[in-house]
């Protein structure tokens, strides 16, 4: 199995605090992946270090066979990011915002001015390109930041909680453009709350819990028949609080 | 309801330091100052009993009418809108715009500085009452000009919460607690050149006029103590009551107010980046000069540079001060520190954005091209305004030719203070905080850092350009023709070795700017 992005080992810590306990991800080559876990499971964390914006403080992280933290150069020309947040270049309007992204990497000015123009069409960004990206809605920024990753063409895709916050049609336009990228054989991996949505649209899942990666593999061999939702609140050992004592005031009066 | 809302204030107030040692020491040194403040105002007010009783009379008055302004305009530049001022956080719950004002009244009293406004204005009694009948009257007097302040500080904030809560309207105040600072040096500028013949003319003039406002009231009948004083008090008070009625019409006004910010004016697309070199280069360069107009604080910061050139050259115009060449050549240098020091922090602008750059950087020669953009726009913008102020610095100093080494020393510096500051926003990164104010230039824990780098950016420039500014101070101006190769030779080294040092340490330059705030 060619692997698309391989952790061993992965450790960070911030203070006395155990974000990511040894995690050793696994992302088959041309794979949509998902990352998914509660809260504080340490998924940005990972992908943070994974995109070599944070350093760890153990272990190893390579991305198409390159390490990310010994050989930058080739592992930065090969990946696209969108973090967590949607920190983008807020007082540059959309289209600037990706002419700048894509002369930074060296493509011709011509070159992303073509790429620039599609993607903000596909997007469906054409009429919103003029405005600065901080009037953008959160739709808007997660497409925006999307394209941005694009525009180079990378082999792999890491996105932190891309469909947070977005409204249906955005969601629409986001999941048909990745979908079409990975049918390419390029990799995508992003990280989510939204079972229903993991289920549908991956070939893959890993599970985190508590720093650690608790189950991994394809998503019928995670699941083992039940829905993906099930199996994930089995994994992270979730118990229900909701239908207890208390709240019995709660209801119509 | 109103001790409701002082408890919520309280408690905010003691949230707001919980577990944070810095924030409780910043506490602790604004309560020292505030007690200071409280004694200082008290004693200051009061010691107006040693001079005559007129004079006494018109410097209250002024007093008063300054400590109004102040209400007005110190919370809208240092807070912007904190929770308890902004109505739309209220609006949900059942309260009747009589009960929030009232509320919101009491909360905006509560607190360390309002407190100490109160003890500071009652000095005026000790200073200006004459009988039984001033001491009463200033008793109710003063309360009175502390409720005005205070309405008339909630009825502007209030009036402007809707556009305060826009991001344009944010823009523009930020702009505007600038226009503040510099507008502070006027009298500094206009009484340069001499006091008035008669100083307590000076003062009688505008307290003429300014004792007919409700805070020259309400000192004037503290001093009167009688009929008049009386008649002066209900004056105010209905003053204060008209500001409250009103301040409770905008209240109920900016709770329906919808909300604009969604609505926004597409920029226009300049054919500046047709101009520029194509590549990493360019476009770094483009994104530079589009912040340095976009971007309030690029704003701020160019805006200030100029008005500091300006005020520098003729604050030294003196009699007594520079004369001759100094003044030609000084005032320009110091102008080329003040925007190179905006290069200590390079990164901090982009803040949060900054990984941006740092998912495409793969080798320190891409950071070196980041840095030579950053330089490149300071450059692009910086030589014409130090060319401009040179030659009016020739002007003023008698000799038009000496705005030549002028410019030449100015340009030399700039590029002195870029390399410096390449190092420094490499070694000493810091957050700007989100919400600009007049107050504070580093996200809360990092104001060590603040002032190191600045001061390391005016200490590493002053010694460097030592070697080229006192010789041409002394007469030697064929120096000045060696001062932009040197300073392109530091810029130069400052980003080679920033850019090696920088990219070794991109994810903690990145975690250092991107730190809440």
């Amino acid at each position: 199995m060619d692997e698309a992005v391989r952790t061993r080992g992965l450790v960070k810590s911030f203070g006395s605090q155990l974000a990511v306990a040894g995690v050793d991800l696994v992302v088959p080559k041309g794979s949509f992946a998902g990352l998914v876990g509660p809260n504080g499971a340490g998924k940005t964390t990972t992908l943070s270090m994974a995109t070599g914006l944070l350093r760890p403080d153990a272990g190893t992280i390579t991305v198409a066979g390159f390490d990310v933290w010994a050989d930058p150069v080739n592992v930065k020309s090969r990946i696209g990011v969108l973090p967590e947040g949607l920190r983008l270049f807020e007082r540059l309007s959309g289209r600037e915002l990706l002419l700048y992204n894509g002369q930074l990497r060296g493509i011709p000015r011509a070159e992303v001015e073509r790429r620039a123009g599609e993607l903000l069409g596909v997007m469906d960004l054409t009429e919103a390109q003029d405005k600065l990206v901080v009037d953008y809605s959160t739709g808007m920024r997660k497409k925006i930041g999307l394209a941005a990753a694009l525009l180079h063409n990378p082999g792999v895709l890491f996105l932190d909680e891309p469909f947070e916050g977005v409204d249906p049609v955005s969601a629409n336009t986001l999941v048909e453009v990745l979908r079409r990228y990975t049918a390419s054989g390029s990799t995508v991996i992003f990280s989510s709350h939204v079972m229903d949505l993991v289920e549908r649209l991956c070939d893959w899942v890993s599970v985190m819990s508590r720093g650690q990666i608790v189950a991994q593999g394809p998503v019928e061999e995670v699941r083992q028949g039940r829905s993906l939702n099930e199996a994930f609140l089995e994994l992270v050992g979730a118990r229900g609080h909701g239908d207890g004592e208390g709240l019995s005031w709660l209801g119509s009066r | 309801m109103i001790g409701l809302f002082v408890r919520l204030k309280l408690r905010l107030i003691v949230g707001n330091l919980r577990g944070d040692l810095v924030r409780q020491l910043g506490f602790g040194f604004s309560l020292l100052a505030a007690v200071i403040c409280a004694s200082f105002g008290f004693l200051s007010f009061s010691l107006v009993r040693l001079v005559p009783h007129d004079l006494a009379v018109d410097l209250v008055v002024m007093q008063f009418t300054a400590f109004t302004i102040a209400w007005i305009v110190v919370p809208l530049l240092a807070f912007g809108l904190d929770e308890t001022l902004d109505p739309g956080r209220l609006s949900l719950f059942p309260l009747t715009t009589r009960q929030l004002a009232t509320g919101l009244f009491a909360a905006s009293a509560t607190g360390v500085w309002p407190l100490a406004s109160l003890v500071a204005l009652f000095g005026a009694v000790a200073g200006l009452a004459t009988g039984p009948g001033g001491v009463l009257l200033g008793l109710v007097a003063v309360p009175l000009q502390f409720a005005l302040c205070l309405v008339t500080s909630r009825l502007v904030t209030t009036a402007l919460s809707g556009a305060l809560r826009s991001r344009r309207g944010r823009d523009l105040l930020g702009v505007a607690a600038v226009l503040v600072v510099v507008l502070t040096q006027l009298p500094n500028l206009l009484l340069r050149d001499g006091l008035p013949a008669d100083p307590l003319e000076a003062v009688a003039a505008p307290a003429a006029v300014l004792r007919w406002a409700p805070p020259g009231m309400a000192a004037h009948a503290i001093a009167d103590g009688g009929l008049t004083g009386l008649l002066e008090l209900a004056t105010v008070a209905a003053t204060v009551l008209l500001l409250g009625w009103l301040w409770i019409l905008a209240l109920r006004a900016a709770l329906v107010r919808p909300d604009t910010t969604g609505q926004a004016a597409a920029v226009r697309r300049s054919r500046l980046g047709r101009l520029l070199p194509e590549g990493p280069l360019g476009a770094v360069l483009a994104k530079e000069l589009r912040y340095a107009r976009r971007e309030p604080r690029g704003r701020v910061i160019w805006f200030t540079a100029i008005a500091v050139s300006g005020i520098l050259l003729f604050t030294l115009r003196s009699p007594q001060g520079w004369q001759g060449l100094p003044l030609a050549v000084g005032p320009v240098a110091i102008a080329a520190g003040m925007i190179g020091i905006q290069a200590a922090n390079v990164f901090g602008i982009d803040g949060r954005s900054l990984w941006m750059n740092a998912v495409a950087f793969g080798r320190p020669r891409d950071l070196r091209t980041d840095l030579a953009g950053r330089q490149l726009a300071t450059t692009v913008i910086g030589v014409p305004l130090l060319t401009v102020v040179a030659v009016a610095a020739g002007a003023l100093a008698g000799n038009v030719v000496w705005a030549i080494p002028a410019a030449l020393v100015a340009w030399g510096v700039l590029g002195v203070s870029l390399g410096v500051g390449a190092l420094l926003s490499v070694s000493m990164p810091y957050t700007y905080p989100e919400r600009m104010n007049a107050f504070s230039s580093a996200a809360p824990g990092q104001g060590g850092q603040a002032f190191v780098g600045s001061f390391g950016a005016l200490l590493g420039t002053g010694l460097l350009v030592l070697p080229l500014l006192l010789p041409v101070l002394f007469g030697m101006l064929w120096v000045s023709a060696l001062a932009v190769p040197y300073g392109l030779a530091v810029a130069w080294g400052g980003r080679r070795v920033a850019s090696q040092v920088g990219f070794r340490r991109l994810p903690e330059l990145i975690a250092a700017v991107s730190r809440p705030a």
